[in-house]
């Protein structure tokens, strides 16, 4: 764990210096962001979605640091930049452990850094990502927890608790997050894997509602983990402080999720992908988090299996893997939904650049992340099952390029017009938490597919 | 005309300095204001919709909004002493829902309205529901726009429709729904007359509705 600042963060937020919204997105954030892609030499190349340039990837990240170092983050609460010196950030990698210990019991695991083509098997969090009615929550947690590549899962999000609608900062938020995190509990010991790696509680908006889950007997245990998100672009605010400082006091894993917009305030991919490496430092050094869950998505699909995200993707892993050694899943944003093909590809070509680059997984959210049940396991097994091969097997860079091309000559002019697919409860038998047949022989069909362009699946 | 031509390129590109100082002398030489603003109005609405095909990003749609608000504000005085006033094209109250700190997307549809010609005020995040219904109260809204990133901040979505009901002026308001969880069944869930899928759907669905009221 790098050194509890936790004090010296309270305090910059406080103090730091002063600067009004406006004028930090458009005198300090975006024209450092200009003159960092210049300095740097950034260029996205749309014929390598998986690049093999390490001198870029250190590029990458030293525009990132610079870009980090310079524009610090807003608290938009006190109006205040929270700043990092230098050293303080030299400080915080060269204590980056690498390595942690998550899970309880049997089912602890360890999660390890990876290298760019490196052997070692992908951290793999499964999760849906999605809302889901609230009689699909225990069959939709058990689908993901029984699936074997899981290393750790996170839930759907309720939307409802008891009937009535969750609002966040409510009694009901208090009700839902409560039902959340005793029903996935449950559902991790119905499935045989008692002491799995769960981050929770995603229905928890509100500080409070984080808070109301910590309980080591029924709710999120300090062997869980938390996701803390950050506001756009490279904002925070004193809601966010508060459950820092409750997760650092509490005891679980902290994981800063981040997900910079390409499009938006950032720019095109070389933007984003400096953003993304960015936002990595900043969960290092003012979350003091132990990992990173990293989504970056297209302003217009809110997804990143296209061509130029799965470029961005790779080069943020790439440069990380390259300079540090700092845990972090790739979240799959997918634009078909659950029971098509198309999403089978997608998912394995954000797992395959991911993987091949240096990331671990969280997969996946289909269906542009946007309607409820619009999500089953297959699709992060997809991502897992080819991640796990290609590690296995040693795949290069250019390997994956070849490769990821072919997956993306099958999908990606239909990114606009995704098909949505079916929801859970078609696409599985929610009674036996089982795949159906047929969307089990797409998975099949597929898998052999991808088989074909070269991935070595070992079973 | 070379010289509002210059103009809006400038706008465009986001050069503030060099617009103000293009429009500065485009009056000088006596290009009349409504000119002028017909032909900024045309460049910007080419801007949203280089926008929405993807051709540019949100930071040169911003530098160019940035520009055009302060070419207006060079030739407000002009504006002023114009015999045929411009006309907003309708009021916009919009703001991010209670408990929702997210605000790209509230900020590229204001931009967008902006842009063209609408009249917007922007409540921020975090906006308790019955500040839309004050806010729209007092400024004679047309319109209400509210935002929603999370699920479980949804809710505030549907409060100023109760609450805009419970003071007995919903039928004043076009109230307009978007975010990224918000579906075209959750609008009809709760009322409201219009989905904004997209920025670029929610400023058509606007700009029309404010065509058909002035009907």
């Amino acid at each position: 764990m790098p050194p509890y600042k936790m004090w010296e963060i309270m305090e910059r937020a406080n103090t730091g210096p002063f600067c009004e919204d406006d004028d930090f997105l458009y005198k300090i954030f975006m024209p450092k962001m200009k003159d960092v892609i210049e300095k740097y030499g950034i260029k996205y190349d749309p014929d390598t979605p998986v690049p093999a340039d390490d001198d870029l990837a250190d590029r990458v990240w030293q525009a990132a640091v610079e870009f980090f170092l310079e524009v610090g983050v807003l608290n938009v609460d006190t109006h205040r930049r929270i700043m990092v010196d230098e050293s303080e950030l030299k400080e915080a990698l060269y204590h980056a452990p690498g390595r942690y210990l998550v899970g309880a019991g049997k089912d602890t695991r360890l999660w390890e850094q990876r290298g760019v083509e490196g052997a070692k098997p992908p951290f793999c969090i499964f999760s849906p990502d999605i809302t889901c009615d609230e009689e699909m929550f225990l069959p939709m947690s058990i689908a993901y927890i029984q699936e074997p590549l899981a290393d750790g899962v996170c839930a759907p999000i309720l939307e409802e608790s008891m009937g009535l609608k969750i609002k966040s900062g409510t009694p009901t938020e208090m009700a839902g997050v409560v039902e959340h995190a005793m029903t996935l509990r449950q559902a991790a010991k119905l499935a045989g894997r008692p002491g799995l790696f769960l981050v929770a509680v995603g229905t928890a908006q509100s500080d409070t509602g984080q808070i109301a889950v910590s309980n080591d007997e029924w709710g999120v245990r300090h062997t869980d983990g938390r996701l803390i998100g950050i506001l756009t672009e490279l904002k925070i605010d004193n809601e966010l402080l508060n459950k820092i400082a409750h997760c650092m006091q509490f005891g679980c894993s902290i994981g800063c999720l981040s997900g910079a917009i390409y499009g938006g305030y950032a720019g095109r991919a070389e933007g984003t992908a400096i953003l993304e490496v960015a936002y990595h430092l900043v969960g290092l050094t003012i979350y003091q988090a132990n990992f990173q869950n990293s989504f970056p998505f297209h302003l217009h699909f809110t997804s990143n299996s296209g061509r130029e995200m799965l470029w961005l993707v790779s080069m943020k892993y790439q440069a990380l893997s390259r300079n540090s050694r700092l845990l972090s899943t790739s979240n799959g944003f997918l634009n078909a939904g659950p029971g098509t093909e198309m999403v089978l590809y997608e998912a394995a070509a954000h797992g395959l650049a991911s993987v091949v680059s240096g990331g671990h997984l969280w997969e996946a959210a289909p269906t542009h992340n946007k309607y409820r049940n619009y999500a089953t396991p297959l699709e992060a097994r997809m991502a897992c099952e080819v991640g796990h091969a290609v590690a296995r097997q040693g795949m290069t860079r250019a390997q994956a390029n070849e490769i990821v091309n072919q997956l993306l000559a099958k999908y990606e002019d239909h990114i606009a017009d995704a098909p949505k697919g079916k929801p859970f409860q078609e696409c599985y038998d929610v009674r036996t938490a089982r795949p159906s047949p047929w969307y089990l022989d797409m998975y099949k069909k597929v898998k052999d597919e991808i088989a074909a362009m070269g991935v070595e699946f070992p079973y | 005309m070379a010289m509002l031509e210059k103009l809006v390129e400038a706008v465009q590109e986001g050069e503030e300095r060099e617009a103000v100082a293009t429009a500065g002398k485009a009056i000088q030489e006596g290009i009349p204001v409504d000119e002028i603003i017909e032909a900024l109005t045309a460049g910007m609405r080419e801007i949203g919709d280089r926008f929405a095909r993807m051709e540019i990003f949100l930071p040169e749609m911003m530098l160019a909004a940035q520009a055009m608000q302060a070419v207006m504000r060079e030739l407000e005085p002009e504006i002023q002493k114009s015999a045929t006033p411009t006309e907003k094209k309708g009021t916009v109250v919009i703001g991010t829902v209670e408990g929702d700190m997210h605000e790209i997307g509230k900020d590229i549809v204001i931009t967008l309205l902006q842009v063209q010609g609408f009249d917007v005020h922007d409540l921020g995040a975090d906006v308790n529901a019955l500040d839309f219904v004050r806010k729209a109260e007092e400024v004679h809204a047309d319109i209400i726009g509210a935002s929603a990133l999370m699920s479980t901040t949804m809710p505030g979505q549907r409060e100023i429709i109760e609450f805009l009901k419970e003071k007995g002026v919903r039928e004043k308001y076009h109230v307009i729904l978007g975010g990224a969880p918000v579906t075209r069944e959750w609008v009809k869930e709760c009322g409201a007359d219009s989905w904004g899928e997209n920025a670029g759907v929610a400023v058509e669905i606007l700009e029309r509705v404010m065509a058909e009221r002035r009907m």
